[in-house]
C-alpha cells in the first residue's frame, strides 16, 4: 500500500454533518482590531508609519505623478538606479532622469512594483506575481517602493479579492526585513529590503 | 546531545550565560506578546475560534488532505506523501539527485528539523545552505535550535561573531548587531541565488486553493525558494487550513503570539511552479505531506496536539524553560508544547522526565493561541509512564505509601501533624537542610511550617 493510501485509511471515516457549511460557520463574526471604513487611507497610513510596518507615505493625486515620486525619493536616498519591472501600467510613463534596470542586481538598489490591493488592518500590501510581475527584484532591493491604487485599499485581510485565477505566487508585504535572531535585538535589512516607501495614488 | 534530561538540565543551570541569553529573548517576546493581546479586542475568543477551525481540520483531515492535493496538482505541482521521516527525506533526497543538485538553499521549517532532513542532505553529499540568520549561527556552530522561533536564542553576540569572523569571507568590521547580520547578509545572498534547490516548509497549506503559505520576518524564504529551479515543500498533514479566510484567522493569531506583530513582514502563498510567461520562480514545485506519527497522535488521544501552529508562546512564557533553555528537552522541539510532542515521537520510555519536568502552573495552556490543554496532556504522559511501569522503584514506593497514607486518614493526620513539628527542629523561618527533601533544599530554602496542620486548625474552628 502506497504511503498516501496508508495515511488516508488510518484518517477515514469523516465525522456526519457538512463539511463545507461547518467550515463557512467557523468565519462568521470574526474577531480583528476595528478599522473605520470611513478612513480608511487614514488608517493604512497610520499602520504604515507605526514601529511594526515603519514604510514611508508619499501620496500622489494622478499615475503621471509616479515618475516624480520616484526621482524624489531617489534623490533623497542618493540612488540614481530603478529597477522597473515591465508593468503595463507603468512602462508608458516619462522615466526620463533615472537609470532604468531591466534586471535586478544581487546587490539591488531599488525596486518598483505595483501592488494587486492594500490592507488598512495591518498596513499590507499585497503582490502577484505575473509576466510583468516577476518576485526577485522585491527582495534583492534595499529599497522597495511600492505603488497602491487607492481604489484597491480595503479594511480587513479578509476583503481582499482572491486572483482571477491564483498566480504562481500571491505575498503579503507587512513591514521591511527584519530579525531579532541575535540577542533578541531588532536589526532592518536582514535578506530583504531595508526601506519600504509607498506610494498610495488618488 | 549527550546524558540524560536531569544531566543537561544541571548543566544548563549551571551555565552563567544562559539563562540570561534566554531570558532577553523570550522576556521580550513575553512582553510584545501581552502588548499585542491587550490591543485585540476578544483575544479570548479568537483562541476560541482558532481552536475550533483546527480542531474542524483535525476531524476532516482526510478530506481536506484530498482537496489540497487535488488542487495543488492541478495548479503544477507534485505531491507527494511519507508516512515516517525517513521515507520523508529519501523523497527530498530523491527529488534533489534527480535534478542534479549541489546545493540546497533552506528555509527553517521545524518539521524538516524534526525528520532530520539536515544529517540526510548531509549523508547525500549535498551542501545545505540555512538562510534563516538563526539557523545560519546554530549551522555555522553545528548546533540544533534551542527555540522553534529563536533557534539561536542561546548564542550570545560574542559567540556570533566570532563564528562570523571564522567563516564569513568578508565578516563584519564593528562590534555591532547590526553590522553582525549585515554579514551574514552578504554571506548568504550569493548562496541563496546560486542554489539548486530551495527547500521550505509551510505555516499554512490551503485546502481550496492547494496554496503553500510560509512566514518569514527575514525575507529568507522568498530568497530561498525563488531563484531556484526546484522547490520543494516538506510540511506535516496537520498543517492544513479549509481556505483563505481561514489562513487569515490563523496568521493573526500567530503573528500576535509569536512576536506580538498583528502580521509577520512576509507571508507568501505559492500555487505551483513558474507560469509560462513569468520571468521568475521554480520550474518545478514538490510537496511532501509527512505523517510521522501524526495520524497515531490523533487516534490515540493526542488530537489536541495537532492544533499547533509552532508559535513558541508556551515556552516564551514557561518557568521551566526560561531556567534551562531549549537544549536540555533534548527533542527537536523543546518547552511545553516538546514535552507533549517529543514522547510521541522518540518513545515515553526515552523521554519521561519531560512531562515530569512541569510545574503545572497552567501558563502555557493560557497563553496558547489554539487553547492546547498542555498541562493534561503532560499529565496523561504522566499517568501512562506510571501504567507502563516506567517510573523508577524510589518513585513508585513512594507514591504508594503516599497513597496507602491517604486511605488511612487517622494515620496520615497523625503522620502529618509530628511532621509539622518536627520540621521546626530543622530552621525557624526558613529551612536549609532537610532529611528526604535535599532535591528542594539544595537549591533553595523551604519554608518552616508556622503553626500547626490545616486539620488541626480547621477543627479549632480557624480560617487562617
Amino acid at each position: 500500500m502506497s504511503a498516501r493510501d496508508a495515511i488516508l485509511r488510518r484518517l477515514a471515516g469523516n465525522p456526519a454533518g457538512d463539511i463545507r457549511a461547518e467550515a463557512d460557520a467557523l468565519l462568521r463574526a470574526p474577531e480583528r482590531p476595528a478599522v473605520d471604513p470611513a478612513a480608511l487611507a487614514e488608517v493604512f497610513a497610520e499602520r504604515l508609519a507605526g514601529p511594526s510596518v515603519s514604510a514611508s507615505l508619499d501620496r500622489i493625486a494622478r499615475l503621471e505623478d509616479v515618475p516624480g515620486a520616484v526621482r524624489r525619493y531617489l534623490a533623497d536616498t542618493g540612488l540614481a538606479g530603478l529597477y522597473l519591472p515591465p508593468e503595463p501600467l507603468l512602462t508608458p510613463l516619462d522615466w526620463s532622469g533615472l537609470t532604468i534596470e531591466s534586471h535586478a542586481a544581487i546587490d539591488g538598489g531599488a525596486a518598483l512594483a505595483v501592488a494587486s490591493a492594500a490592507v488598512a488592518e495591518t498596513g499590507t500590501l499585497v503582490l502577484d506575481t505575473a509576466p510583468s510581475a516577476p518576485m526577485l527584484p522585491n527582495f534583492l532591493a534595499l529599497h522597495h517602493i511600492v505603488l497602491v491604487r487607492g481604489e484597491t485599499l480595503v479594511a480587513y485581510l479578509e476583503d481582499v479579492s482572491p486572483p482571477a485565477a491564483w498566480p504562481r505566487a500571491r505575498y503579503w508585504i507587512t513591514g521591511v526585513s527584519g530579525t531579532t535572531d541575535i540577542e533578541g535585538q531588532y536589526v532592518r535589512g536582514a535578506h530583504g529590503p531595508r526601506y519600504l516607501h509607498v506610494l498610495l495614488l488618488g | 546531545m549527550s546524558g540524560g534530561f536531569k544531566q543537561r538540565a544541571a548543566a544548563a543551570l549551571a551555565d552563567p550565560v544562559l539563562k540570561t541569553a534566554v531570558e532577553r529573548t523570550a522576556g521580550t517576546a513575553e512582553a510584545k506578546r501581552a502588548l499585542a493581546v491587550a490591543a485585540f479586542a476578544d483575544f479570548e475568543a479568537a483562541r476560541t475560534r482558532a481552536a475550533a477551525i483546527k480542531d474542524h481540520v483535525v476531524a476532516n483531515l482526510g478530506h481536506y488532505l484530498e482537496q489540497f492535493e487535488a488542487n495543488a496538482v492541478a495548479a503544477g505541482a507534485q505531491v507527494h506523501w511519507a508516512e515516517t521521516a525517513d521515507e520523508a527525506c529519501r523523497i527530498v533526497v530523491d527529488i534533489c539527485r534527480r535534478a542534479g543538485a549541489k546545493s540546497v538553499a533552506r528555509s527553517k521549517s521545524m518539521l524538516g528539523e524534526e525528520i532530520g532532513l539536515p544529517h540526510a542532505l548531509a549523508e547525500a553529499g549535498i551542501e545545505r545552505v540555512e538562510t534563516d540568520l538563526a539557523e545560519h549561527i546554530i549551522q555555522l556552530a553545528d548546533e540544533r535550535p534551542s527555540h522553534i522561533v529563536w533557534p539561536a536564542m542561546h548564542k550570545t553576540r560574542d559567540q556570533v561573531s566570532a563564528l562570523f569572523r571564522a567563516r564569513h569571507a568578508e565578516p563584519h568590521l564593528e562590534e555591532t548587531i547590526a553590522a553582525m547580520a549585515e554579514s551574514a547578509r552578504r554571506h548568504l545572498r550569493a548562496a541563496m541565488l546560486g542554489a539548486d534547490v530551495g527547500i521550505s516548509g509551510a505555516n499554512f497549506l490551503i485546502a481550496d486553493s492547494g496554496a503553500v503559505c510560509t512566514v518569514t520576518n527575514e525575507g529568507n524564504a522568498e530568497l530561498s525558494v525563488v531563484p531556484p529551479r526546484v522547490h520543494i515543500v516538506t510540511a506535516g498533514i496537520e498543517k492544513l487550513v479549509p481556505s483563505m479566510d481561514h489562513a487569515v484567522h490563523m496568521l493573526r493569531m500567530l503573528a500576535r503570539s509569536a512576536t506580538g506583530a498583528a502580521l509577520t513582514q512576509y507571508t507568501s502563498f505559492y500555487t505551483g511552479p513558474k507560469r509560462a510567461d513569468d520571468l521568475d520562480g521554480p520550474e518545478e514545485m514538490h510537496i511532501v505531506l509527512v505523517d510521522n506519527g501524526r495520524t497515531k497522535m490523533r487516534a490515540e488521544g493526542l488530537a489536541e496536539m495537532l492544533r499547533c501552529i509552532r508559535c513558541g508562546a508556551c515556552m516564551n512564557h514557561c518557568v521551566v524553560f526560561r531556567q534551562i533553555g531549549g537544549h536540555a528537552y533534548g527533542g527537536t522541539y523543546p518547552g511545553p508544547m516538546g514535552a507533549v510532542l517529543t514522547p510521541a515521537f522518540d518513545g515515553l520510555a526515552a523521554s519521561r522526565d519531560l512531562p515530569n519536568a512541569c510545574t503545572m502552573n497552567g501558563k502555557c495552556q493560557e497563553v496558547c493561541p489554539v487553547k492546547i490543554p498542555l498541562p493534561t496532556l503532560l499529565r496523561g504522559w504522566r499517568e501512562k509512564s506510571w501504567r507502563e511501569g516506567l517510573e523508577p522503584a524510589g518513585t513508585r514506593g513512594a507514591v504508594r505509601l503516599w497513597a496507602w497514607g491517604a486511605r488511612h486518614p487517622g494515620l496520615y493526620r497523625l503522620g502529618s501533624a509530628v511532621a509539622v513539628r518536627a520540621m521546626r527542629l530543622f530552621g525557624r523561618g526558613w529551612i536549609s537542610s532537610l532529611p528526604l527533601a535535599g532535591g528542594w533544599t539544595r537549591h533553595r530554602d523551604m519554608p518552616a511550617p508556622q503553626g500547626r496542620t490545616f486539620m488541626e486548625l480547621y477543627r479549632r474552628g480557624k480560617r487562617a
